[in-house]
């Protein structure tokens, strides 16, 4: 059930029995949130956090009248709210973008971990930093990068990102990923609209570097498509090390 | 709500919308198409060629035409005194 999200953080680090047994323990229990619902309201006092066993789910801010930004994309075996432990509200929604399944972790749970296993507090640590290093680079993309780049660099990160848990296909040349998103929510991913990025897909798909049909990412130029969106997977922290 | 869809229509050819998008009215959703239209010709401002002879079809579930909304009339253009 939480495979995933040890393979997460396998990919970082290495897990000991005693750690692994520690966070099955920590799992109170789990839990179904509908497309389009809330996981957390923003402002919410929480008592728990919450990590993906399956479906997609975003961090996401809303101004008043609506116009949303999504400020970070949750894959299989992330956790959507761990900075919730220390915070204890959010200042920002979590929307689960398709059927979610997720493991409730109580803040109890989270604080023995904290008082008895020193580096596995350091790998949720490491987790916290690593969120904020996409949302580093999600702000380089949104202020810097042109829309092409944008999501051209968007699809390699989920491409790495969806590797690391075992849910990119090989399909003879290309790499395919499940991507259960409709256009005006890559659009506020993206900083665009629905027109403008229908149109961006559609200059990808003629320079035959990628296509996006019915929730699925093909992939079929993977180096054309990093050097278009000049993308460098240094930020996502791949190496495994002691942390 | 109505589900209305965006075909975009310009010097790069077209973009069909096969998802489409709920609005209350059809002025909504031409104010939909005139945002859109904006996100594109910013992006377009910025890379240095401004393409104002697209336009943005909007059509109902059954595919029956409803609204044009033209690239130069989503935008007020301010030239100088004897421009173009």
């Amino acid at each position: 059930m939480i495979e995933r999200h040890l393979m997460k953080l396998r990919a970082r680090d290495e897990i000991s029995p005693e750690e692994e047994a520690a966070i099955r323990a920590s799992v109170s229990g789990t839990r179904r949130v509908p497309a389009d619902q809330l996981v957390a309201r923003a402002y919410e006092r929480l008592d728990a956090c919450t990590f993906l066993l399956s479906g997609f789910a975003c961090r996401a801010k809303d101004l008043e009248d609506g116009r949303r930004q999504i400020t970070e994309l949750h894959t299989p075996g992330d956790y959507v709210d761990l900075h919730s432990f220390t915070l204890k509200y959010l200042e920002h929604n979590v929307l689960a973008l398709s059927d979610c399944e997720l493991a409730v972790v109580p803040h109890a749970a989270l604080r023995k971990i904290t008082e008895q296993l020193p580096h596995l507090t350091r790998v949720y640590w490491f987790a916290t930093c690593l969120d904020a290093a996409i949302h580093r680079e999600w702000e380089l993309s949104l202020g810097r990068r042109s829309a092409v780049e944008r999501m051209a660099h968007l699809f390699c990160e989920l491409q790495v990102r969806m590797g690391l848990v075992d849910l990119v296909d090989r399909e003879g040349e290309a790499v395919a990923y499940q991507l259960s998103l409709t256009q005006a929510e890559l659009a506020e991913c993206l900083g665009l609209t629905s027109v403008h990025v229908n149109r961006t897909l559609m200059q990808l798909r003629e320079e035959r570097l990628l296509e996006f049909r019915s929730g699925r990412v093909t992939i079929h130029d993977l180096p054309g498509l990093r050097a278009m969106a000049g993308f460098d997977p240094a930020y996502l922290y791949l190496d495994r090390e002691p942390r | 709500m109505a589900r209305f869809y965006f075909h975009l229509f310009n010097g790069l050819g077209s973009a069909r919308d096969e998802e489409g998008r709920e609005a209350p009215s059809l002025e909504a959703a031409r104010s939909c198409a005139v945002e859109d239209i904006r996100s594109i010709i910013s992006g377009d401002a910025r890379a240095g060629v401004v393409d104002l002879a697209g336009w943005v079809e909007i059509a109902d579930e059954r595919g029956r035409h409803l609204a044009t909304v033209r690239f130069e009339d989503a935008v007020e253009l301010k030239l100088p005194k004897g421009g173009a």
